[in-house]
């Protein structure tokens, strides 16, 4: 046996003259070891026998194919026999079939991948229908879609329940943020930008806004109470001009008489044009209630990023705060003087009225104090700031979605005044953006871990505050690091918000599941479930392009 | 340079420091006066010290006993103290610590504009103006990371002079380097010593130490146990640590 393969290699090797050596080429591709000759062996009998029932399924196209693969075949042949280098055999060489294996497996491969198209193309297109009309049972096909239902249900598919009267009102608002984007990346591409200063100002400013026009036209403006609420109208003046004083104390702001005229006269006028707004009644409100569709998805998704980041932001630096703690001193005598009021005050109320048995345990809750005040002495050297930051990460990343969003709907009128009611569209976004911040606060925290101490040291022995060395040294290092991981979480907070359809609000997926319940569009679930994933998949890649760009963008003075 | 105005004043007086990381004492007992126009070399073995004492004058090493005074200024908790003295002492490091994501003209003006208040066309004038000082005027639009070692120590000195501090650390300048950058960074340090900044510098530069000197300054095991002039320092040591230090240094 080895003598004939020795003499059959060896004349191989003379009619090749030496320009490959066959038993390193067997070795290497088959006999090598013992696995690698039973893998090329079952994968070959495979090949054949797929290749053998593909000729009766699609005669046609498996001969095409088989054609294609031997003429692959030989480029990458003649490239390695007799030195031909073409572009085309090097890139197959690489590519498809860089040892017997690989060609085996490309050829199955595109075979199967063939059958999948075939089999796609003919649910998806050949025996499909298009034709809204046509969705009802009687008409369907049982081997085609009928892509009908996605144009019969459009306007629910979009805005959910939605009253259709609001409609012009969402097509304004969609409007608004298209055409603000087309000016904004146009104006970008063709580098106004960076020429025309205000222009750039003027964008920014009408993004800021955006959330604000977008609210008066899908929720609208109340007509109800007087024109001016002086209530309402003097604690907004001192929380704008308390913030103005603030941002002037941080040296944010500087301070002049035009400055405070400007940041004083905010309010009212802003004030002013709501009830203006809200009296002319050219949008009175909307049930949010009401709200569905791909429009929910996107105004939860928007929302929970948009508050998510800040939050999180907040988070990861309180989290890592090094600020003085509550010394000993302090804390000890502070914590027992509490407890001691709880024991004296709470646990006798408390045991003078037992109902079961725990309540004997519950009655004594104040020495849980005690408990509190060692742990923030022992883990946080008594840092309040990072304490806090720190147990509402690790307390919301302990908690499921689901859970986090039932809790913000049952729990929402525990924490409002009597007679005040929450949406729980608004609920939901709250208690989401909590959970989405925790995450963002550790891959913001992963960042600001990430950065050498020395660019700290740097920042502070420079003299910058602690507010100049975040905004200007650390944030941008940091954020730059973790743009994967932060669009990530983005992308997961677009997906997860389908989840809102557990507590009863139907976006997008939710509103799949009301359409296929609908006696005219039963049971078309593919349809629509290929379609919802398209809109998901789209949105996802669109983030995570954009991710890779930026990504780019700020890349400039890598270390 | 119109600093010598009162040569004679103490700009400088630590008294007593001690510092501890953790159960660690990394400083024992340290006091030292410095006056204006001073250049002091620290010198000691690693882990002396050195180098967390003169982090401890800008207040990036918290001390937790003893008194540090710069300017007449106490260092305590207060950060509008310690923001005061951060902005009257400026601060060299070994690993240069440029702003990677900055040029280096942003990198040199961003603590004038926003800590000083300059306007943007003043700071950029002084920028330049330093960077011309330390010869890399023609790199001013450039990102550190695509400078030498040395050209990107000599920004860093430029972005710590720009902030017209009075006070100068050095922290081992130089060891971070390939030797044949060593010289552009020594010089630029001579010139200002010879201007009349007050400096503290910690180096294992010898030459250095005995040319342009005033006084070196020997720690060991976090405590001062030699302060003398370099003639002196070097010819004459008088501390058996100091001795064995020398020996090891310069035979071999």
């Amino acid at each position: 046996m080895t003598a004939i393969t020795e003499s059959m290699t060896q004349k191989l090797n003379a009619a090749f003259e030496g320009r490959i050596n066959w038993r390193y080429f067997l070795q290497d591709n088959v006999t090598g070891s013992w696995y690698l000759a039973v893998w090329v062996v079952v994968l070959a009998a495979a090949t054949v026998a797929y290749t053998i029932n593909q000729m009766n399924v699609a005669p046609l196209t498996t001969i095409i194919i088989l054609i294609l693969w031997l003429v692959g075949l030989g480029f990458a042949i003649a490239n390695g026999l007799f030195k031909k280098r073409t572009a085309i055999g090097s890139w197959l060489k690489t590519n498809l079939l860089g040892s017997v294996s690989n060609a085996i497996l490309s050829l199955l491969l595109v075979l199967i991948l063939a059958a999948a198209v075939r089999g796609i193309w003919s649910w998806a297109v050949t025996n499909a229908t298009f034709d809204p009309e046509l969705t009802k049972p009687e008409f369907r096909n049982p081997d085609g879609a009928t892509w009908g239902v996605i144009p019969g249900a459009w306007e629910l598919l979009m805005v959910g329940r939605l009253d259709r009267e609001a409609l012009p009102r969402v097509q304004m608002a969609l409007g608004y943020i298209v055409v603000l984007g087309v000016i904004s990346i146009g104006a970008n591409v063709a580098g106004y930008l960076k020429k025309i200063r205000p222009l750039r100002s003027i964008l920014l400013g009408l993004w800021a806004i955006t959330p604000i026009i977008v609210y008066i036209l899908l929720a609208g403006v109340s007509a109800e109470g007087d024109f001016i609420n002086s209530k309402t109208l003097l604690i907004g003046e001192a929380v704008v001009v308390g913030l103005f004083l603030l941002l002037w104390w941080q040296r944010t702001v500087k301070f002049s008489v035009v400055n405070l005229v400007i940041w004083a006269a905010a309010w009212p006028v802003a004030y002013l044009i709501w009830r203006a707004i809200g009296k002319s009644e050219m949008f009175p409100p909307i049930n949010v209630a009401t709200w569905g569709g791909l429009m929910l998805t996107i105004i939860i998704a928007v929302s929970v990023i948009i508050l998510s980041f800040p939050l999180g932001m907040v988070l990861a630096l309180g989290r890592r705060s090094e600020i003085r703690g509550i010394p000993g001193w302090l804390l000890w005598p502070v914590a027992a003087i509490l407890a001691l009021w709880g024991l004296f005050v709470s646990t006798p109320s408390i045991l003078g009225d037992i109902r079961n048995q725990a309540d004997y345990v519950l009655a004594f809750w104040p020495i849980l104090i005690l408990g509190f005040a060692y742990l923030l002495q022992k883990m946080f050297q008594g840092n309040v700031v990072a304490a806090a930051s720190t147990t509402f990460i690790e307390v919301i990343r302990g908690a499921p979605l689901i859970t986090l969003l039932f809790m913000a709907i049952i729990m929402a009128p525990f924490f409002l005044s009597e007679g005040a009611t929450l949406e729980n569209v608004w609920a939901v976004i709250i208690g989401y953006s909590l959970f989405s911040s925790a995450y963002m606060a550790e891959n913001i925290r992963g960042g600001l871990q990430a950065l050498p101490k020395g660019q700290f040291e740097a920042a502070d022995s420079l003299g910058l505050n602690t507010f100049q060395k975040m905004r200007f040294i650390i944030l941008p290092q940091a954020l730059r690091i973790v743009i994967p991981a932060i669009v990530g979480q983005f992308i997961g907070s677009f997906k997860s918000s389908s989840l809102v359809a557990i507590v009863g609000l139907f976006e997008l997926l939710g509103m799949v599941a009301v359409i296929v319940s609908n006696p005219q569009w039963l049971g078309l679930r593919k349809e629509l479930f290929v379609f919802a994933g398209v809109i998901y998949f789209i949105g996802s890649a669109v983030m995570s392009w954009y991710s890779r760009r930026l990504e780019a963008q700020l890349g400039v003075g890598e270390r | 340079m119109t600093m010598n105005v009162n040569a004679n004043e103490d700009v400088i007086v630590c008294k007593d420091v001690h510092l501890w990381y953790g159960e660690f004492e990394a400083l024992r007992g340290v006091s030292l006066t410095v006056k204006r126009g001073d250049v002091i070399v620290i010198l000691g073995p690693s882990g002396s010290g050195k180098s967390t004492f003169i982090r401890s004058i800008n207040r990036l090493e918290e001390h937790g006993a003893g008194e540090i005074v710069v300017k007449g200024i106490p260092l305590t908790h207060d950060v509008r103290d310690i923001a005061e003295i951060r902005r009257e002492v400026g601060m060299v490091f070994q690993q240069f610590n440029l702003f990677p994501h900055l040029t280096v003209m942003e990198n040199i003006t961003l603590a004038p504009i926003n800590v000083r208040k300059w306007s943007r066309e003043k700071a950029e004038e002084t920028a330049m103006k330093w960077l011309t000082r330390v010869g890399i005027p023609e790199q001013a639009h450039k990102y550190p990371g695509q400078l030498s070692g040395g050209q990107q120590q000599r920004v860093a000195i430029a972005r710590t002079l720009a902030m017209e501090p009075e006070v100068l650390l050095f922290d081992e300048p130089t060891s971070a380097l390939d030797p044949e950058m060593v010289k552009e960074v020594l010089d630029v340090m001579s010139d200002l010593a010879k201007e009349g900044y007050t400096i503290l510098a910690v180096t294992h530069e010898m030459g250095f130490a005995r040319g342009v000197a005033d006084r070196i300054v020997f720690m060991d095991y976090g405590e001062i146990l030699e302060s003398d002039h370099p003639d002196e320092f070097f010819d004459n040591p008088k501390h058996p640590r100091l001795k064995l230090f020398l020996s090891q240094i310069l035979h071999h």
